[in-house]
C-alpha cells in the first residue's frame, strides 16, 4: 500500500527523493573530499619537502638493525622498503684524513665507475676518483683490523682497492643527504671520500675502539654503525597516515635518548606544516558542509511537508474510519521515511561519485578516492532534517480536525514571526561579532564559525525578502485592479495570496545567497592568490640557481639578457625583516609592482633611487699587500699600528691584517695577504689605525694619516692599484685618504664603494631595523626611498636593495641566500639553457600561476571549492524546486483559469497572469539572493580564512570579480525564465473547459 | 435505547472574524433500528448534523449521546474506536470515501482495518452493490455512480450500528438508487443498523422509517409513515414549510387562534 502510494504521488516522491539525496550526498562529500584534501596536503608537503623531510635514516651501534627498523615502520603502509647499510670511521697512518668504510645497499647503481669494478668480495673497495688511491693499491685503515688475533695483537686490514668511483650526486635521494663525498670540482678536505665495501668485509675485519679519528677526539664507541633509510612513498601515504606519521616521528625523537641510536629526520617540520594545513582545511569544511546541509534541509523541510500533505485526504480517511492513532502516525509517516531511508544509499553513493568527480578535477592526479567512517553518519544526518520536517507535517495532518480536510476554514495562514526573528538575531550577532573580529588567522579555532555568516546572511535576507514581496504586490495589487490588463491582476493576486510565494523565495534567496557568495568568494579569493602570487614570486617566473659570487650571477645574467629587459638577478635573504636584492633597471621591467600601493610611484621611480656609487672597488689579488702612507709624526710614547680590513672570498666575515706600527712621518706598510685571496679577488674594505698609549701619557694622541699608495704583489711582482676615492665613517666629508688616529673618536677608512646607509624599498614596518644584508650580519639600517605595502620577491616585513651596493656592503653571501633569476619571458626554458651556459645551474623554477596553485592547495583554498561546487549545485536544486512548487501550484489553480477561460478571459491574458507570477517570485529569489551574496561577501571576505598561513603582505585586494558573479545571477534568470515559460505552456495547455466537470483537487 | 440523543446542539463555525451559525438547538432522538431521512435545503446543516454524529466535529454547545455515551466526555482515543466499531459513513463527495489508487475490495478492507477483518462480509457488500466484478480496477477510475455505490459498501464494512449517509444516491440512476436504499433497509433488518440518511431523493426518503427537515439550523419538521409534522422547537418556534409560504410568507404577521388541541395561524393585514 505504501508503494502504491508512492505511486500514486510519483513525481512528488520523486522530488522527495531527489531533494533528500542531494543534502545527505553533499554531506558524504564533505568527509570524502576532505579526506583527499588531507592527502593531498600530506602528498604535497612530503613531496616539497627537502630530502632529509621525506624519510627518516635509523642508525644504531648495537646492531640488530634490520629488526629495529622493523619495528618502527610496523604499521606504516606509506614507506619504501628500507635501504640499509653500514659504516665505521677510521684515520690513517700519514693521512690527515678521515675515512669512512661504507657499504649501503644498492650503492654500485649509484655511483659511476671510472676504472676496475664495484667491490664484490670481502675486504674489497672502492675509492674516489679525488682520494689519489690507485686500482689495486692495499690501503690500511687504522681503525679497521683484521679479525684474527695475531702475535702482535691485531693487524690493519688490508683493504684492496678494485674500483675508482666518480662521486655521484649528494642531492640523489639514495644518500638522504649523507656527503660521502666532495661534490664534484671541491677538493676533499679533511674528509676523504668514503670507500664502498661489501657486507661479507664486516665478518673478516674488527674495528678498535678509541681510535683517533679526524678531530683527533677519541672515540668512545667505535664498532660499525648499522643504518636503514626509510622513504616516505608520496604516491602511498594519505590523510589517515598523518596519526601514523607523528607516532613515527615522535618514536624517532625517542629513540634518540637511547644511547646507541639515533633517527636522524627532517619529517618534524613536515608533520608542522601538515598539521597546520589540515587544521585550517578543518573547520571550514565542516563549516560549508553544515550550510549546504542546512539549505538540504529547508528544501526537504518543504517537499517532506508537501509529501504528508498530499496524503492528507487519506489520512483523513483512516481517522474518519476510526483507525487507532498509531496506525493514523504510520501512515502518514510511512511513505516519507521509506523515501528518506532509501535516499540514504543513494544519496551516498551519489555523494562518492560527485567527491570522486571533484576529486579527480580539483585535487593532483593519483589521489584516492576514499569513503571515510564519518561519511556515512554524515549522510545519515543530513536525512534526519527530512524526519525532522516530517514529523510535524504529519503531526498537524493527524491532529487536526478531520472535516478541516474536506472544507478548509478560510484561516489566517500567518507564518510566525518567531522563527524569523531567532534567525535574524544570530544573523545580526554573527555579522557583528565578524565585523569586530577582523582577520581571522586562527583557522583551526571557533572563530572560523565566521564561516557560518554567509549563509546566516543569505537565510535573513531571503526571509525579508519572502517577507517583503506579498506586501509589495499587494501594494501594486491595486494598481493593476485599476490600470493593468487582467493577466498581472491574476498574477500578483496569486503572489500576494499564494502560499508557494514566501517559501519560494526563501529557499531561493538562501541558496543564491550561499552561491552567489560561493562565487564572489572564489572570484576574489583567486585573485588574492594570484595577486600574492605575483608579488611572493617577484615575477611571472623565478628560476632558482645554485649559489656563487653574486657577480657572477650578475654577469650571467647580463650575458644570458643583453637587452635587459626579460630578466634580473636576484638574491633573497630570509628575515625578518627579509631583503632582496636585485639589478633595479632589469627588476622594473620584469618585477611584479602596483603603484597604488606604493603611493602612485612606479617601479621604475622605486629602482631609479636604488643604486649607489659606481666608484671602482680595490680587488687585492696575490699573496702580499702593501699600503703607503704619509702622517703625523707620533706624540711620544704612543704607538700605533695600522690594520686593513678585507673582504675574502668563502668568508663571511672581515678579515683583518696587521700592516706594522707607524714610524715617522710615513713608511710603506706591507703583509701577507690570506691564502684565498691568490685564487679569487679580495677587496680592501677599511683601513685603521689601533693606539697603545704609553704607561704615562703626557700628550693626546691625534694623527692624520693618508694613504698614499696601495700594492699587490702577485707571482713575485709588485703591481700598484689606483687608489679609489674614499670615505671616513666618523667624518662624512673626508675624501681624500686622510684619516684621524686617536682615542676617542678613532676614524676608520673606507674605499667609498657605497653609501653606509644602503637605499632601500621598505615594505611594511621596518621601523629603523637592521636588515640583514647579504651576508646575514645586520650590519645597519637602510635609507628607506619608498614606502611600499607590497614589493616583489617579499613576503612579510622587508626591503628591496640594489644587489650591486648589498655585494659592496657584505662580506659574503649567507647559506640561507636564495639565489634567482627573475624573469618574465614568455619561454624561461631558452632564459634557463642560456643561464646555464654563463655556468649558473639551474634548481628549480616556479611560475607565479603555479605558486597561486599551491594557495589554492592549501586547507582553506580547498574548503573553498568545496563550498563553490556545493553551493552552484545547491543553487541548481532550490531553483529546480521552486520550479517544480510554482507548477503544483499552478496546476491545482487550473480549474480556476479553466473557468476564467469559460467566462470569457483572453488566453494571453493568462498565459501573462501564469508568466508573471513565475518570473516575479523566482526573479525576487534570485536577486534576493545575489544581494544576499554581496553583502555577506563584503562583510566576511577579508575575514574569513583564505591561506594555511596569512601572508603579512600584499595586502590583500578581496575584489570580487563581477564577470563570474554575473554569469552566476544571469545564468539563475535565463534558466528561471525559461522555466517560467516552459510551466506556464505547459499549464494553458492543460486548461480546458472539460476541466470544470472535474472536482477541483 | 435511543442510539442519538441530541440536546440543544449548536455549532458555530469560525472563518476570519465572522461566525456562521450551521446549527442552532437542534434536539432530536433516534432509536435504534431507525431509518431516518435528513432533509433540507442546501445550506441548512445536515452534512454539519452528520460530522456531529460521527464525533468528528464536537459541538460548540449542547450535548450529544452516541449509544448513551457522552461523545462530549469521549477522549480521542474512545472516540476513534467508536468510530471504528460502531459507525460507518458515506461522505458527500463520492470520491472522498474512497482511496483513489486502491481497488473495490481494498477499499473495503481499508475500513475494516481498525476492527476485525472480515472477507466474507466484503465480498457480501460488493456483490450486493454490483460491484463484485470490480476486480482490481482502481477506485479512482470509477464512475460517480459506481464510486458512490462502493462508498456505501465501505461504510458498511464494519458492520456499524449508526450507518450515516450524506446523499448516497445524488449521482445514482433510479435502480441503483434503488439498490442502495435496500442495502441500508436491509442492514436495519438484519443487523439493527440505525441509519441517517441525508437525500433530496423523494425516494429514498419515501422508503425510510422516518424523515427529518432541518432548515436555517433547526429542526423544522418530521414525517413519519407519510404525514408530515411541523416540530414545535424549545421556545415554541415553528417552522411555516416552504409549501405554506404563499399563504403566510416569511416576514409576515399572523393571528393565533386557539383552536381545542392547538391552535391555527391566520395571515393578518396590519
Ligand atoms: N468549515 C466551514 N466554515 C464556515 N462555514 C461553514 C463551514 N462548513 C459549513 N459551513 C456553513 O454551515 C452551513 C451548513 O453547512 P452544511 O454543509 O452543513 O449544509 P448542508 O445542509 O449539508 O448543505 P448541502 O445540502 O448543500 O450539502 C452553511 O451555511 C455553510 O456555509
Ligand atoms: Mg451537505
Amino acid at each position: 500500500m505504501i508503494l502504491r502510494g508512492l505511486w500514486e504521488r510519483r513525481t512528488l516522491s520523486l522530488v522527495v527523493l531527489i531533494i533528500a539525496v542531494v543534502p545527505i550526498a553533499s554531506a558524504a562529500v564533505g568527509p570524502i573530499y576532505s579526506a583527499a584534501a588531507r592527502t593531498t596536503i600530506v602528498r604535497e608537503a612530503v613531496r616539497t619537502a627537502p630530502l632529509e623531510g621525506r624519510g627518516w635514516r635509523y642508525t644504531t651501534t648495537s646492531g640488530g638493525i634490520q629488526a629495529k627498523v622493523g619495528a618502527f615502520t610496523r604499521g606504516a603502509g606509506f614507506t619504501n622498503p628500507p635501504i640499509f647499510g653500514m659504516e665505521a670511521t677510521s684515520g690513517r697512518a700519514d693521512d690527515k684524513r678521515a675515512f669512512s668504510l661504507v657499504w649501503q645497499d644498492g650503492q654500485c647503481e649509484h655511483l659511476t665507475l671510472a676504472e676496475g669494478r664495484c667491490p664484490r668480495a670481502s675486504m674489497e673497495v672502492m675509492a674516489g676518483q679525488a682520494s689519489g688511491f690507485a686500482l689495486g693499491q692495499t690501503i690500511h685503515l687504522s681503525a679497521v683490523r683484521r679479525a684474527e688475533v695475531g702475535d702482535a695483537g691485531r693487524d690493519p686490514a688490508p683493504l684492496k682497492v678494485v674500483g675508482i668511483y666518480r662521486p655521484g650526486s649528494p642531492a640523489d635521494p639514495f644518500w638522504f643527504g649523507r656527503t660521502l663525498f666532495a661534490p664534484p670540482g671541491r677538493p676533499e678536505g679533511d674528509k676523504a671520500d668514503a670507500l664502498f665495501t661489501v657486507p661479507e668485509t664486516r665478518l673478516d675485519t674488527y674495528i678498535v675502539a678509541g681510535a683517533v679519528d679526524f678531530t683527533g677526539a677519541r672515540q668512545p664507541e667505535a664498532g660499525w654503525t648499522d643504518y636503514g633509510i626509510v622513504f616516505i612513498d608520496t604516491d602511498r601515504i594519505e590523510g589517515t597516515d598523518i596519526d601514523v606519521l607523528a607516532a613515527m616521528q615522535a618514536a624517532a625523537e625517542n629513540a634518540g635518548s637511547n644511547e646507541d641510536t639515533i633517527v636522524f629526520s627532517r619529517v618534524a617540520d613536515v608533520l608542522r606544516v601538515v598539521s597546520a594545513n589540515a587544521g585550517s582545511l578543518g573547520v571550514p569544511t565542516l563549516l560549508v558542509i553544515a550550510q549546504l546541509v542546512g539549505l538540504g534541509w529547508m528544501l526537504l523541510f518543504q517537499t517532506v511537508g508537501d509529501l504528508v500533505r498530499a496524503r492528507g485526504a487519506e489520512i483523513a480517511l483512516a481517522r474518519l474510519r476510526g483507525h487507532g492513532r498509531a496506525r493514523v502516525w504510520r501512515f502518514a509517516l510511512a511513505e516519507p521515511l521509506l523515501l528518506l531511508a532509501v535516499a540514504v544509499p543513494l544519496g551516498l553513493l551519489l555523494g562518492r561519485a560527485a567527491a570522486g568527480t571533484m576529486i579527480g578535477a580539483l585535487l593532483p592526479a593519483g589521489v584516492p578516492v576514499r569513503f571515510p567512517v564519518e561519511a556515512a553518519p554524515a549522510g545519515v544526518a543530513a536525512m534526519l532534517g527530512g524526519v525532522l520536517a516530517a514529523a510535524p507535517a504529519a503531526w498537524r495532518t493527524a491532529t487536526r480536525p478531520v472535516t478541516e480536510e474536506w472544507r478548509r476554514t478560510p484561516r489566517r495562514s500567518a507564518r510566525g514571526w518567531v522563527l524569523d526573528a531567532v534567525v535574524l538575531s544570530i544573523t545580526a550577532l554573527g555579522l557583528v561579532e565578524l565585523l569586530a573580529t577582523g582577520v581571522i588567522t586562527d583557522v583551526s579555532g571557533q572563530s572560523s564559525s565566521a564561516m557560518a555568516v554567509p549563509g546566516l546572511v543569505a537565510l535573513g535576507v531571503a526571509l525579508l525578502a519572502g517577507r517583503a514581496l506579498p506586501v509589495l504586490t499587494r501594494r501594486l495589487f491595486g494598481l493593476t485592479r485599476r490600470h493593468g490588463g487582467l493577466g498581472p491582476f491574476l498574477a500578483l493576486r496569486q503572489v500576494a495570496r499564494g502560499p508557494v510565494t514566501a517559501g519560494s523565495v526563501v529557499v531561493l534567496g538562501a541558496a543564491f545567497g550561499l552561491a552567489t557568495f560561493a562565487v564572489s568568494a572564489w572570484s576574489a579569493t583567486s585573485g588574492d592568490y594570484e595577486e600574492t602570487a605575483r608579488f611572493h614570486n617577484g615575477a611571472p617566473t623565478a628560476i632558482t640557481v645554485r649559489p656563487v659570487e653574486p657577480r657572477r650571477l650578475i654577469e650571467a645574467v647580463n650575458a644570458a639578457d643583453p637587452g635587459g629587459r626579460t630578466a634580473a638577478p636576484v638574491i633573497k635573504v630570509p628575515g625578518p625583516p627579509e631583503m632582496v636584492a636585485t639589478d633595479p633597471a632589469r627588476l622594473a621591467a620584469v618585477g611584479y609592482w602596483r603603484p597604488e600601493l606604493a603611493g602612485g610611484r612606479t617601479l621604475a621611480e622605486a629602482a631609479a633611487a636604488l643604486p649607489g656609487p659606481a666608484t671602482p672597488r680595490v680587488w687585492l689579488r696575490g699573496d702580499r699587500f702593501r699600503l703607503t702612507a704619509d702622517h703625523d709624526p707620533l706624540p711620544k710614547g704612543w704607538s700605533v699600528r695600522l690594520f686593513a680590513t678585507l673582504r675574502v672570498p668563502g668568508q663571511l666575515r672581515p678579515v683583518q691584517i696587521p700592516l706594522g706600527a707607524l714610524t715617522g712621518r710615513s713608511g710603506t706598510h706591507a703583509w701577507n695577504l690570506p691564502p684565498g685571496c691568490a685564487e679569487a679577488a679580495c677587496e680592501l674594505r677599511a683601513v685603521r689605525g689601533e693606539t697603545t698609549p704609553p704607561p704615562e701619557a703626557e700628550e693626546d694622541l691625534y694623527v692624520r694619516v693618508t694613504v698614499t699608495g696601495l700594492a699587490t704583489r702577485a707571482n713575485g711582482r709588485w703591481h700598484a692599484l689606483d687608489l679609489p676615492s674614499w670615505r671616513v665613517d666618523e667624518d662624512p666629508d673626508a675624501r681624500d685618504g686622510t684619516f684621524v688616529v686617536t682615542v676617542p673618536g678613532n676614524q676608520t677608512l673606507r674605499p667609498y664603494t657605497y653609501e653606509p646607509r644602503q637605499a632601500g624599498v621598505a615594505v611594511g614596518a621596518l621601523g629603523g631595523k637592521a636588515v640583514p644584508g647579504l651576508d646575514n650580519a645586520y650590519a645597519g639600517p637602510v635609507r628607506t626611498v619608498l614606502a611600499s605595502a607590497a614589493g616583489p620577491g617579499l613576503t612579510g616585513v622587508g626591503v628591496l636593495v640594489d644587489l650591486e651596493q648589498a655585494d659592496r656592503m657584505a662580506y659574503g653571501v649567507h647559506d640561507k641566500a636564495v639565489f634567482q633569476v627573475w624573469t618574465r619571458s614568455a619561454d624561461p626554458a631558452a632564459l634557463e639553457r642560456a643561464l646555464e651556459e654563463q655556468g649558473l645551474s639551474v634548481v628549480s623554477r616556479r611560475t607565479s600561476a603555479g605558486l597561486a596553485a599551491s594557495f589554492a592547495g592549501q586547507g582553506p583554498g580547498l574548503a573553498l571549492m568545496l563550498l563553490l561546487v556545493s553551493a552552484l549545485a545547491a543553487a541548481a536544486l532550490a531553483l529546480g524546486r521552486t520550479v517544480l512548487a510554482l507548477f503544483t501550484a499552478a496546476r491545482r489553480r487550473t480549474y480556476e483559469l479553466a473557468a476564467l477561460e469559460a467566462s470569457g478571459a483572453r488566453v494571453a491574458a493568462l498565459r501573462v497572469a501564469l508568466l508573471l507570477e513565475q518570473v516575479i517570485t523566482v526573479a525576487t529569489g534570485t536577486l534576493a539572493g545575489l544581494v544576499a551574496g554581496l553583502v555577506a561577501a563584503r562583510a566576511a571576505l577579508g575575514r574569513i580564512p583564505q591561506f594555511a598561513e596569512p601572508p603579512v603582505t600584499p595586502p590583500l585586494p578581496h575584489e570580487v570579480a563581477l564577470a563570474p558573479v554575473a554569469a552566476v545571477v544571469g545564468a539563475a534568470l535565463l534558466v528561471s525564465l525559461l522555466a517560467a515559460v516552459l510551466v506556464s505552456e505547459a499549464l494553458l495547455r492543460g486548461i480546458r473547459v472539460e476541466r470544470l466537470r472535474d472536482a477541483p483537487a | 435505547m435511543s442510539v442519538v440523543r441530541c440536546d440543544g446542539i449548536v455549532q458555530i463555525y469560525k472563518a476570519h472574524e465572522v461566525e456562521v451559525v450551521a446549527l442552532r438547538d437542534v434536539d432530536l432522538v433516534i432509536d435504534e433500528g431507525e431509518t431516518v431521512a435528513l432533509l433540507g435545503p442546501s445550506g441548512a446543516g445536515k452534512s454539519t448534523l452528520l460530522w456531529l454524529l460521527a464525533g468528528l466535529l464536537r459541538p460548540s454547545a449542547g450535548r450529544l449521546w452516541l449509544n448513551g455515551a457522552d461523545i462530549g466526555r469521549l477522549s480521542q482515543r474512545s472516540l476513534d474506536r467508536l468510530r471504528a466499531a460502531q459507525i460507518g459513513m458515506v461522505l458527500q463527495n463520492p470520491a472522498r470515501n474512497l482511496i483513489g489508487y486502491l481497488s473495490a475490495a481494498q477499499n473495503v478492507t481499508f475500513a475494516q482495518r481498525a476492527v476485525k477483518r472480515d472477507r466474507r462480509r466484503a465480498g457480501d457488500l460488493l456483490r450486493r452493490v454490483g460491484l463484485q466484478d470490480a476486480g482490481d480496477r482502481p477506485a479512482g477510475r470509477m464512475s460517480g455512480g459506481e464510486q458512490q455505490r462502493l462508498a456505501l459498501a465501505v461504510a458498511l464494512a464494519n458492520k456499524p450500528r449508526l450507518l450515516l449517509a450524506d446523499e448516497p444516491t445524488s449521482q445514482l440512476d433510479e435502480r441503483s438508487g434503488a439498490w442502495v436504499v435496500d442495502l441500508i433497509k436491509r442492514a436495519a433488518d438484519v443487523d439493527g443498523t440505525t441509519a441517517v440518511v441525508v437525500t433530496h431523493d423523494m425516494s429514498v426518503s419515501e422508503a425510510l422509517g422516518r424523515t427529518v427537515t432541518i432548515r436555517d439550523g433547526r429542526v423544522g419538521a418530521e414525517g413519519r409513515r407519510g404525514e408530515d409534522f411541523v416540530v414545535v422547537g424549545r421556545e415554541g418556534a415553528v417552522q411555516v414549510p416552504p409549501e405554506y409560504h404563499h399563504l403566510l410568507p416569511p416576514g409576515s404577521m399572523a393571528r393565533i387562534e386557539e383552536l381545542e388541541d392547538g391552535i391555527a395561524l391566520r395571515r393578518a393585514e396590519p
